[in-house]
């Protein structure tokens, strides 16, 4: 595609300078003489509109001559920057024009044609130098172009303002106003330009990574841009005093403003995480460096060894202290998890998540000495802390020191008990301090209400109403466990009555028996006698002689062996 | 540092070259201007075509991101004629834990899923949205023309 364009660009330029030429020769044909053909061609729209045309293709073509001279070849990304910025400007000068349509005249638009060659120059010097950076092996022609153009663009941006204020002075507010602002603007980016070389050029001299060029750079940025910001708010002030409101210089301030804000929050952000990086972690000493599975920095891809300064960030990554510094004068993030270390993190979290952290040994046996005592009244039923212990603990108070950190042992983290559920309740317990609640579990098929912290302290306003609620269903669970317990319990009782009726009338049932029995032994013998009587009639007398006997007899001792003794009787005879 | 991490990021792709992907330097002098190829993904339009990347290290790499664009042309709502490619981690999500091989594999992932949320192209992330059918086939097209 560019490949066309720059075919019908190379044709374009021919018909021009083929109408110029008929235009030139077509009024000296006629006119014959020098001043009336040029008269005539000031006069004349078309040839004038021709002219014009003819001065456009100059311009371009003289562009072309200075980027030959100074810049070689563009870039891509080189032409795609200046095409885009070009119409921006083209359009915003088309706004300036009608701000001072009271002034409108060929010179007019002549300067307002050369501010924008020149600006096209200052934008193609900031991409080259901004090229530096990835390309470090340069020539002395690269250098010999950059300097030249940058001292050119310098000295005539310091003419072009040094012009506009003797005219201002000389002959009062005009348009030549808004030109003495544009080129101070202009001379700024030139000097911020000339200020990337030189720390870049710096940098390639040393050859070694230069540490505080990051620094160097904010620095800069932060001034210049102060200086551009400055520039436009008196630009405003100036024109609205003078002519109205300056709607074309709207969308550059705008863009300097924000870069100006950005580069401010990066110098303060960047100052923070350095500060912080200093204070707040302490270097890895040689023991931790060696519980470290992987000690290979992922910034610069080396091996960290305990003689280098080594950091470990809030979120346990760790890195060399220099990768880190150079890192966080860009962003303030962990560069593996993009963690900020702007805010001030719970060291707690770290604590939780790691047992190697370096203040967390004498908590943690001083936790696990209390845990054994603990042990034989809680039982088996308390599990070791650290298993039960939520990963995102981020509501205990983080211990600012070590010594405070020792003196409150771990486990007295409550978590929230909006995050505890029906599972989390049984880690609730375990995680208590005190075995004070001996876990018999009723063998009913309820499960337990689960039992409130014993102490509040520590815990936000929001946790203890939340508990409040749970508490409310946690006792109403137990009185409902109680009313089971009276149930079953009325139950048991009308079973035992049950059953001592069942045994009671069980004996009952045996003497009954017994006494059945012996009644049936009388009859048949009673039954045996008197068929024997049928026999021998003579006995008959005999043996009611012998029963009055026995009933005499029994009037003396007991029935039973009466019975016993009737029986034998009976049998004998 | 830029340059010592730069070649142990060869050496490392030397030794474990990742899927589909290839890179290295254009010329062993320099360092700093790798040249990359991409294979059209299997599940993509971009199928059996082959990608040429530029890449262009900063020297402060790996704080600064890497320059990578598309020197073949490709038909995608992410990359434009330029071959300038919308990645959030070559731009303002750069992360020094970040490699070439790992952008280069996110592009690949760019190929197979087009991000049409957040377009270079609005034209084609519109298309991608309304004419799936469409964009597979200009996307094909295009790969034949250019990419074989």
């Amino acid at each position: 595609m560019p490949q066309i364009v720059s075919v019908k660009a190379e044709y374009l330029i021919l018909v021009s300078f083929f109408m110029t030429f008929a235009v030139i020769t077509n009024a000296f044909y006629t006119k014959k003489q020098f001043y009336p053909s040029v008269v005539y061609l000031t006069k004349s729209s078309t040839s004038l509109a021709v002219l014009y045309v003819q001065a456009f293709v100059f311009v371009v073509l003289l562009g072309k001559l200075v980027q030959r001279i100074f810049l070689g070849q563009l870039r891509a990304i080189e032409t795609e920057h200046l095409y885009d910025r070009t119409w921006f400007s083209v359009t915003e000068t088309c706004l300036a024009f009608t701000v001072f349509r009271d002034d409108f005249s060929p010179r007019f638009v002549g300067l307002f044609a050369i501010l924008l060659f020149l600006k096209c120059f200052h934008w193609l010097l900031e991409d080259r130098v901004d090229y530096m950076e990835q390309s470090p092996v340069l020539g002395p022609v690269f250098h010999t172009r950059v300097i030249s153009l940058s001292t050119v663009l310098f000295l005539l941006d310091y003419f072009f303002i040094l012009s506009a204020y003797s005219h201002t002075i000389a002959r009062g507010a005009s348009v030549q106003i808004v030109f003495g602002f544009e080129y101070a603007i202009l001379l700024v980016s030139v000097i911020s330009t000339a200020i990337k070389y030189i720390l870049h050029t710096i940098e390639m001299r040393t050859g070694e990574q230069w540490e505080n060029k990051g620094v160097f750079m904010l620095y800069s940025d932060l001034i210049l841009g102060s200086f551009r910001v400055l520039l436009y708010m008196i630009f405003m002030v100036v024109m609205m005093k003078i002519h109205t409101f300056p709607l074309f210089a709207i969308r550059p301030m705008f863009i300097a403003m924000k870069a100006f804000r950005k580069s401010c929050s990066d110098v303060i952000e960047s100052r923070r995480a350095i500060r912080n990086l200093n204070t707040m972690y302490p270097d890895l000493t040689a023991e931790e460096l060696a519980t470290v599975a992987d000690t290979t920095c992922i910034i610069c891809r080396e091996e960290m060894l305990a003689q280098q300064s080594i950091k470990r960030l809030s979120c346990q990554h760790i890195f060399h202290k220099n990768c880190l510094r150079s890192w966080f004068q860009r962003q303030q993030t962990c560069p593996i998890c993009r963690t900020t270390v702007l805010r001030p993190t719970t060291p707690r979290g770290a604590a939780a998540g790691a047992a190697a952290a370096p203040n967390a040994p004498a908590a943690g046996g001083a936790a696990a000495a209390q845990q054994q005592n603990q042990a034989p009244n809680g039982g088996a039923q308390v599990p070791p802390n650290g298993a039960n212990t939520p990963p995102s603990s981020s509501s205990a108070p983080p211990p600012p020191s070590s010594a405070s950190s020792s003196t409150i042992p771990p486990f007295f983290n409550f978590t929230p008990l909006n995050s505890t559920t029906a599972q989390g309740s049984t880690a609730t317990i375990s995680q208590m301090p005190f075995g004070s609640f001996p876990m018999v579990l009723p063998p009913f098929a309820f499960p337990p209400p689960p039992l409130p912290p014993t102490n509040f302290t520590g815990m936000s306003e929001e946790a203890i109403r939340a508990m409040e609620g749970t508490e409310l269903a946690h006792v109403q669970a137990r009185i409902q466990c109680l009313r089971n317990v009276r149930t079953l319990l009325d139950a048991s009782t009308i079973q035992i009555q049950q059953y001592m009726n069942i045994v009671s009338t069980q004996s009952n049932m045996e003497n009954s028996s017994n006494i059945l029995k012996n009644l049936n032994n009388d009859v048949n013998q009673v039954f045996a006698s008197t068929e024997n009587s049928r026999v021998d009639e003579s006995d008959i007398e005999h043996i009611r002689r012998r029963r009055v006997e026995l009933l005499a007899n029994r009037t003396s001792s007991s029935p039973s062996t009466d019975i016993q003794d009737e029986n034998s009787n009976n049998n004998h005879a | 540092m830029a340059l010592k991490r730069i070649s142990k990021e060869l050496q490392d792709l030397q030794r474990e070259p990742p899927a589909n992907v290839s890179a290295g330097p254009v010329q062993p002098t320099d360092m700093f201007n790798w040249q990359a190829t991409i294979l059209g993904p299997s599940d993509s339009p971009y199928q059996s075509g082959v990608f040429f990347l530029t890449i262009n290290f900063p020297t402060d790499y790996p704080f600064k991101p890497p320059k990578i664009s598309f020197t073949t042309k490709i038909y995608h709502p992410n990359i434009n004629a330029n071959g300038s490619i919308c990645l959030d981690i070559l731009r303002s999500n750069w992360s020094p834990a970040l490699t070439i091989s790992k952008v280069l594999l996110s592009i690949c992932s760019l190929l197979c899923d087009p991000n049409p949320d957040d377009p270079l192209v609005p034209e084609i992330a519109r298309q991608y949205k309304q004419d799936r059918e469409g964009y597979n086939a200009s996307a094909r097209e295009w790969t034949q023309k250019y990419a074989m």
